[in-house]
């Protein structure tokens, strides 16, 4: 694959779960070049179809850089955008004729927009402002919502659904989870619904930048397309952050070369884009997200040279890392990553074995060629907004970092800010529903909205969160769970 | 391009060297050994009668409830979410819908002596001939009557098969793909792949 080509398409036009909603044939310009790109697709998404993974220079040294997360988090995919610096292309949607540059992170000169931008000021009050559409934010709503309050919902991503709209997989769990569905199918479920709701308000593409503590009031930037803003100044009663988590990336060598990415990032472009970001590639994390993006990688077509973890013993669910057994990808367990190397672009990866005090074994490197690296060496909550906002956090290892402190129902020692999801503590889609439902029942309650049926099943769901956590899986968490409950 | 590294020049692996490393349990392989320990076998008198049995590659407590749920017959127990499938072997009417349920996709279904009961003078070799339901999420989807490559759960190559009949579940949206393999592989057979260019 040569790295710079027009005629390059990496799309995806044939997949045994997904199917591709790519909307209306545009085109956008990238350095002089006319690269073909779909409405429905994010700039992003768009270079990487057509081959290019380099997407800006690193500030002091100049090297090559491309994206990391693909979720609007990492900033590592910014580029300057019909004149405006520091776009977020990956969460950036394409419009036809968008001009598309390389920047150098350093020193990007003030916007020279293009077209004149256009800023709508827009305040108002809610009950409940709820901060990420994933699967607890989306739960949180429709909860609060069914109760009659009245709801705002935020996030960053054009897209609704979270993280959910790229789970190929049947979800585990029960029925109260919706078990035996698959991630992307939830995710329309819980969208389709929560448009039915005249009481929530919904705000995608929309960025919170501030929080003002005294007067209780939330800024969010929305684009609603580039060069088109609106500033949102929302008051809420009460607040439900549910803004997710980040993946880890690991230190060595070539871990900025473009194609070495978080695994949730390459599950991005194969799932909900269609496209694939590498032909081979060695996968670094053989727990849950390690093996589950491994058979992923397979449904779009592309060979995964190996899944390697420093650990002696998989972290994984035996079925899910035995389904990649049987197919013959390779996880090599006390294995670990020297370097990637290749001249602007990922070409290849040694790997070496550990002894058991993980120190390297002399003589065990190997050297694959691959054009992706990818890592799924877990998560870290995202807490930045409870940070600034005044929540008390604490730093927990079973839950993957600084989470907040809060009660049963998930309130924070901030007065009517309540948490859920990856935010509280990295787990589940199916836990982070619940807690979802949880935050949003509680917070409506303290509004003094009150049914019988929501007190059944904020105990229902603070009942099954418990069972699911009795999982020798999740001992850890209920581990961690404890040193962060307090009560009011 | 070549890598330098602390222990000099790093070996260009084949992909086949890197498959023959460690397997168990703990780089999540699974031998028909572990099933047996597990009780996750039939007894001999199952199969003897010839009865389906359903395979549960399934050993440990996770929180997971499908397969459970789904079955008509209550032949999979299950007392709290983290339980480990139980299976009651002579409930099991082979319906396929736990496998076509499980999100590990880790259920396939033997039919043992299939070939003696339903395909007796229709082919020579029927006698020998089992059927197991295998799930299957990639693509290319094997085709009806068509020959597969039977692997068991190592990636280990068994026995080649004959695709039966393809299904896929209206519900769950996994393709259950039904092959003729020889009885002594049954038990094993846990993957296909198709021979196709």
């Amino acid at each position: 694959m040569s790295p710079i080509s027009g005629l390059v398409d990496r799309r995806i036009y044939e997949h045994p779960i997904l199917k591709f909603d790519r909307g209306r044939r545009v085109r956008i310009i990238f350095e002089g070049r006319e690269i073909p790109a779909y409405e429905n697709e994010t700039i992003a998404a768009a270079l990487y179809a057509a081959g290019i993974l380099h997407f800006n220079y690193s500030g002091r040294l100049k090297r090559p850089r491309g994206p990391f997360c693909m979720i609007g988090k990492c900033s590592q995919c910014m580029m300057r955008v019909n004149g405006v610096p520091h776009v977020r292309t990956c969460i950036t949607l394409v419009e036809d004729g968008m001009i598309v540059e390389r920047e150098d992170t350093h020193e990007a000169t003030l916007p020279t927009p293009t077209k004149k931008m256009k800023i709508e000021y827009v305040n108002k009050d809610y009950d409940i402002v709820v901060v990420g559409a994933g699967p607890a934010g989306l739960s949180a709503a429709m909860e609060a919502a069914k109760l009659g309050a009245k709801v705002a919902v935020l996030d960053q991503n054009p897209f609704l659904g979270g993280q959910l709209i790229k789970q190929t997989h049947k979800f585990f769990g029960t029925k109260d989870s919706y078990a035996g569905t698959r991630g992307v199918d939830i995710a329309k479920m819980l969208v389709d619904e929560i448009k039915d709701y005249e009481n929530i308000d919904i705000y995608p593409a929309a960025q919170v930048i501030g929080y003002y503590r005294r007067e209780g009031v939330m800024v969010a930037f929305q684009s609603l397309r580039l060069a088109e803003y609106r500033v949102l100044r929302l008051k809420g009663k009460r607040y439900v952050i549910a803004t997710g988590a980040m993946e880890r990336s690991l230190v060595f060598p070539g871990n900025d070369l473009p194609g070495v990415m978080g695994a949730g990032a390459a599950q991005t472009l194969m799932n909900v884009f269609g496209i694939r970001p590498a032909d081979e590639v060695l996968i670094i994390g053989a727990g849950n997200v390690g093996v589950i993006i491994a058979y992923q990688a397979a449904q779009a077509g592309i060979k995964v040279k190996a899944v390697i973890d420093i650990l002696p013993k998989t972290a994984a669910y035996l079925v899910h890392a035995s389904k990649i057994r049987r197919m013959g990808i390779p996880v090599l367990m006390r294995h670990t990553i020297r370097e990637a190397y290749g001249k602007g672009r990922v070409e290849g990866a040694v790997i070496y074995e550990v002894d058991e005090k993980f120190r390297p074994i002399p003589g065990s490197e190997k050297d694959l060629e691959v054009d992706g690296v990818w890592m799924a060496v877990g998560l870290t909550p995202s807490v930045e907004l409870l940070e600034l906002m005044g929540a008390k956090l604490k730093f927990v290892r079973e839950l993957g970092g600084y989470v907040p402190l809060r009660t049963e129902y998930l309130e924070t020692t901030l007065d009517g800010v309540f948490v859920a999801g990856d935010a509280t503590g990295i787990e589940e889609a199916s836990t982070a529903m619940m807690e979802g439902k949880i935050a949003g029942i509680s917070a409506a309650f303290s509004l003094g909205y009150k049914s019988d049926e929501a007190e059944k099943e904020r105990l229902k769901a603070i009942k099954w969160l418990d069972e699911f956590r009795s999982s020798p899986h999740y001992a850890r968490i209920k581990e961690g769970v404890k040193k962060v409950l307090i009560t009011k | 391009m070549a890598s330098e590294t602390e222990g000099g020049k790093a070996r260009k692996v084949k992909p086949e060297e890197l498959l023959e490393t460690q397997k168990d349990l703990a780089a999540g392989y699974i031998s028909l050994e572990d099933l047996r320990r597990a009780g996750n076998l039939p007894p001999d008198d199952i199969v003897e009668k010839g009865l389906p049995v359903p395979i549960f590659d399934c050993l440990e407590n996770i929180p997971c409830t499908p397969c459970h749920d789904v079955c008509p017959t209550g032949a999979v127990v299950m007392e709290s979410m983290i339980d480990k499938p139980k299976v009651i072997w002579e409930k099991c009417t082979g319906c396929t819908l736990c496998a076509q349920a499980c999100p590990g996709l880790a259920i396939t279904i033997v039919y043992p002596k299939f070939g003696e009961k339903r395909l007796k003078g229709k082919r020579p070799d029927a006698e020998k001939l089992w059927l197991v339901s295998i799930p299957y999420e990639l693509l290319p989807i094997p085709k009806k009557g068509e020959k597969v490559r039977v692997y068991d759960r190592g990636h280990r190559y068994l026995c080649d098969g004959e695709v039966y009949t393809v299904i896929k579940s209206p519900r769950f949206g996994t393709v259950l793909v039904n092959v003729l393999v020889p009885g002594e592989c049954a038990f094993e057979a846990k993957y296909v792949e198709v021979m196709r260019e």
